[in-house]
């Protein structure tokens, strides 16, 4: 990273992958850093983009940290620049300063049941996380993931998911029924206490919107996962990354620089201010 | 170095300080703001103010400053130059030690962790000349209820106690201070040692002289924990019209925005900047999706609060909060820190 924080480094956008479209349009953004650079992260953490002449937003990293070739970002059409994102081309140019945040603690959960739950555009935060554990599979107990999202064209990563069936078990859902769809019909956290049955040296990581997070971890709770079991991550609004632009905070916590990454043992303690 | 300087000898020294860009209280019909002095005018200097309206915290943090340029286009490559301060030698004459303690927790914020190299170029090349506040210069001054002093020390290079007479006491504290009193033909004098015991008694009666308080700030945050989902803050923020000039004039107050600014189009052409921001606005925590975190006023009040006083004694162990009174004075529907600090 450049020693001025402030100052991103330019970036083409090598490939450009429509994952949704219509009104909640997602696209997955594979970027280089024209001078060569890599940055190196953890999974979890987050990047500024910049549009230049729109400004910048805070992405998180889909990409896994041993993907050497490139920096992916799955990105929801929502806001200015988000939208100017959208509208880019491949060989466009962008910024990115980063990596912001704390980051998933996969270090400390060796040898533990690893069961990721995601819902619409929060897969893209665990997206780099997953593809770390199940290419170190053995280093873990099971690993399952379920993904839902409103109907079955919402679904992110749609042919990847197909191909991670092969590896570990895949438990999506759609919130209503839906014609051809033969998968769970009902909202994530009902899914979870469907398919979710083995809390001992399990650690659950949720990710997606404020009202499906809520009650994964209620369902979580009611399975019996401790709440230092229980993984997500949060979002707020973010200008600078470091904890210094003051508007990210939850309490005495920035969320750009002491999480995203909380635990519910944490978490449940702060403000509900995000 | 301990020193005498006459009041009409002010403008003498001012003028060999060449190098360094001077900003002083200048009076401007009924109130005073720090303003850069033209080298051959010190004679606009109005030492004998109350205190600014607006906090200089502007010399070290400028409410508009520009990060980076860009040029070039989207389609190809970008260029960007960075655009830091130059680093001309400042200095801040006169400046309250509230206002000055409020610039040294600025310092320990943006040097915390990763560093604002913007900030912190500014704040190396200033210097601080304290004014010591014989009597308090606002009603609602409280200093010495968050730790300060009318004569505290704190981020200052000079401290001057005006002595009456038409004398100032001049003490330096650090080498950056001394520097600037160290001029050619020099304006100062030694100071005698009733001089001394004389300055030292208006530091004792200036603390006396400080009669606004907020009781038991020992117990402050605890309290404050126990009170952060009390109606209190709906009742106490009913009148905000989020005009924001609580934090537009608090001399700490330091949260930001970013944005770009483009003159041309093609080619691309640019600049992002940085401007202040302020905790009372709603767009401030608001997503882009519309969901707000902070969406009513009392949530907003209550955030500025706990910044000032719990957040930033859990993060720094210090208040972000000098005692100025600038907050209080100003909200034209009465908010008063104080008094809310006083119920709880």
């Amino acid at each position: 990273m450049n020693s001025n924080v402030y100052l991103p480094e330019p970036a083409k956008i090598i490939r450009i992958k429509e994952e949704v479209q219509g009104q909640r349009a997602i696209k997955s953004f594979r970027t280089q850093f024209l001078n060569g650079n890599r940055f190196s992260y953890q999974c979890g953490q987050c990047a500024m983009l910049s549009v230049f002449g729109k400004g910048e937003s805070m992405i998180s990293i889909s990409s896994a940290p041993n993907v050497e070739d490139y920096l992916q970002f799955s990105i929801l059409k929502t806001g200015r620049v988000t939208t100017a994102l959208h509208e880019m081309e491949e060989g466009d140019v962008i910024g990115i300063r980063g990596p912001f945040g704390n980051g998933f603690p996969l270090q400390e959960w060796k040898g533990r049941n690893l069961t990721f739950i995601g819902g619409g555009i929060g897969l893209a935060p665990l997206w780099g996380l997953l593809h770390t554990a199940v290419k170190n599979k053995e280093e873990y107990g099971d690993l399952t993931l379920l993904y839902g999202a409103r109907t079955s064209k919402d679904l992110v990563f749609r042919d990847e998911l197909y191909e991670l069936k092969k590896d570990i078990p895949v438990h999506l859902s759609v919130d209503t029924e839906e014609e051809g769809w033969d998968e769970f019909v009902g909202f994530v956290p009902q899914n979870v206490k469907e398919k979710v049955t083995w809390p001992q040296n399990s650690i659950a990581i949720t990710c997606g919107p404020p009202i499906m997070i809520k009650f994964t971890i209620l369902a979580l709770k009611e399975l019996g996962f401790e709440d230092d079991r229980i993984y997500t991550t949060v979002e707020n609004k973010m200008k600078c990354g470091i904890g210094k632009c003051g508007r990210c905070n939850i309490g005495s916590h920035y969320v750009c620089k002491n999480g995203p990454v909380y635990s519910w043992a944490e978490l449940k303690d702060l403000p509900q201010e995000y | 170095m301990e020193k005498i300087i006459t009041k009409q000898s002010v403008p003498e020294w001012i003028k060999k300080l060449e190098d360094y860009t001077i900003y002083a209280p200048i009076k401007n019909e009924d109130s005073w703001s720090f303003e850069v002095v033209e080298p051959r005018q010190p004679e606009v200097i109005d030492l004998n103010y109350l205190n600014s309206s607006p906090s200089p915290k502007k010399v070290v943090f400028p409410p508009k400053e520009v990060f980076f340029e860009f040029t070039g286009s989207i389609y190809d490559r970008m260029e960007l130059k960075e655009t830091l301060p130059e680093g001309r030698p400042q200095v801040i004459l006169g400046i309250r030690p509230c206002d000055a303690a409020a610039i040294s927790r600025m310092d320990e914020f943006f040097s915390e962790d990763v560093k604002d190299p913007y900030y912190l170029t500014r704040r190396e090349n200033t210097i601080l000349v304290g004014l010591v506040c014989n009597t308090p210069p606002s009603p609602n001054c409280f200093c010495t209820s968050v730790g300060g002093s009318p004569h505290g020390k704190t981020g200052l290079d000079i401290l001057m106690t005006d002595l009456g007479d038409d004398l100032y006491y001049v003490e330096s504290l650090t080498q950056k201070g001394v520097q600037i009193m160290d001029v050619p033909d020099k304006p100062f004098r030694q100071a005698k040692s009733e001089e001394r015991s004389k300055m030292r008694k208006i530091h004792t009666d200036s603390v006396k002289n400080i009669t606004r308080e907020i009781k038991d700030m020992d117990t402050i945050g605890t309290r404050l924990d126990n009170v952060f989902n009390s109606s209190l803050w709906e009742e106490e923020s009913m009148g905000c019209l989020r005009c924001g000039i609580c934090t537009y004039l608090c001399p700490s107050c330091h949260c930001f925005d970013v944005n770009d600014e483009i003159s041309s189009t093609s080619p691309l052409e640019g600049k992002r900047v940085r401007t202040w921001d302020n905790c009372q606005f709603p767009d401030f925590t608001m997503h882009s999706s519309g969901h707000n975190p902070r969406p009513e006023r009392a949530s907003r009040l209550r955030q500025r609060i706990f910044h000032k006083i719990r957040y930033s004694q859990q993060n720094f162990n210090n208040y972000l909060c000098t005692g100025c009174g600038r907050c209080v004075s100003n909200c034209p529907v009465g908010i008063n820190m104080i008094e809310i600090l006083n119920k709880i």
